[in-house]
């Protein structure tokens, strides 16, 4: 086959779409969008913080700008995104070392990729669930007053 | 010009590295009530404390090498040819760079002003 011929790029559309693989490709799709969400904030973080050097009044309204409630679920968002970015990524480098995958063996029906194991899964579902409860924590102390 | 296998282990250890000096520069926000610690007097005596300027360069420089590399590779993922790899490999070190001197900038201003 001609290689021009071959027109099997889906480009952002293949990469969204995390229907055809299972969870892995949740988990896939979701260290890629957190990643992108953490660094517009850190980004915009940087900014922030850069109204230190004019002085008191630059930073009060720098403050008023961003201690809102709606700066205050925007952080919490960021608090989820990084907990879950950061357990997920250690399960990968353990996965990308090869701890926690499956021996290789022969193909039988139904085909469940040994690779796919449970402790891999269960490590999604561990990071999914530390960044909702770090989310939990960032709201009692966003929003519980002092 | 390093290999791509490199390039991997950068980024899993400034990834790593970057949740130990993230966890350090959280719980400054914590060892006091949240908005007293983000009061301008309390801030810029965090930039004047020496360690604690050298660990937010630290942060600064771990997660933008982390942080733009990880934009390298979801780019480079969607597209692959010469000179989209160029062209994406130059942007995110130009804005990798920018985003380390501006950050710089501000710790070295704000450290600066104890000396005021």
């Amino acid at each position: 086959m001609e290689v021009a011929d071959r027109n099997n790029r889906e480009g952002l559309k293949g990469w969204l779409n995390p229907g055809r693989y299972g969870w892995e490709r949740v988990s896939y799709w979701l260290q890629r969008l957190t990643g992108v969400g953490l660094l517009a904030y850190f980004v915009g973080h940087v900014y922030e913080t850069s109204s230190l050097t004019q002085g008191i009044d630059a930073w009060n309204a720098m403050l008023e700008l961003t201690q809102t409630p709606l700066g205050h679920l925007i952080l919490l968002l960021v608090i989820g995104m990084s907990t879950f970015h950061s357990a997920n990524g250690i399960r990968l480098i353990f996965a990308e070392g090869g701890k926690g995958l499956g021996k290789p063996g022969r193909p039988d029906y139904p085909y469940d990729a040994v690779s796919l194991n449970y402790r891999q899964k269960s490590g999604i579902w561990i990071a999914l669930i530390l960044a909702a409860v770090a989310m939990l924590y960032g709201a009692s102390v966003l929003f519980g007053g002092e | 010009m390093l290999k791509e296998s490199q390039i991997m282990k950068i980024h899993y250890m400034t990834g790593i590295a970057a949740l130990f000096v993230v966890a350090v520069h959280i719980l400054m926000r914590l060892v006091m009530p949240y908005n007293l610690s983000l009061e301008y007097d309390n801030v810029i005596l965090n930039y004047h404390n020496l360690p604690y300027a050298v660990l937010l360069e630290s942060i600064l420089v771990l997660i933008a090498i982390h942080g733009f590399n990880g934009l390298r590779i979801i780019l480079l993922e969607m597209r692959q040819s010469r000179g989209w790899e160029g062209f994406v490999t130059v942007v995110t070190i130009a804005a990798m760079m920018g985003v380390i001197a501006y950050g710089t900038r501000t710790i070295i201003v704000a450290n600066g002003l104890s000396l005021g």
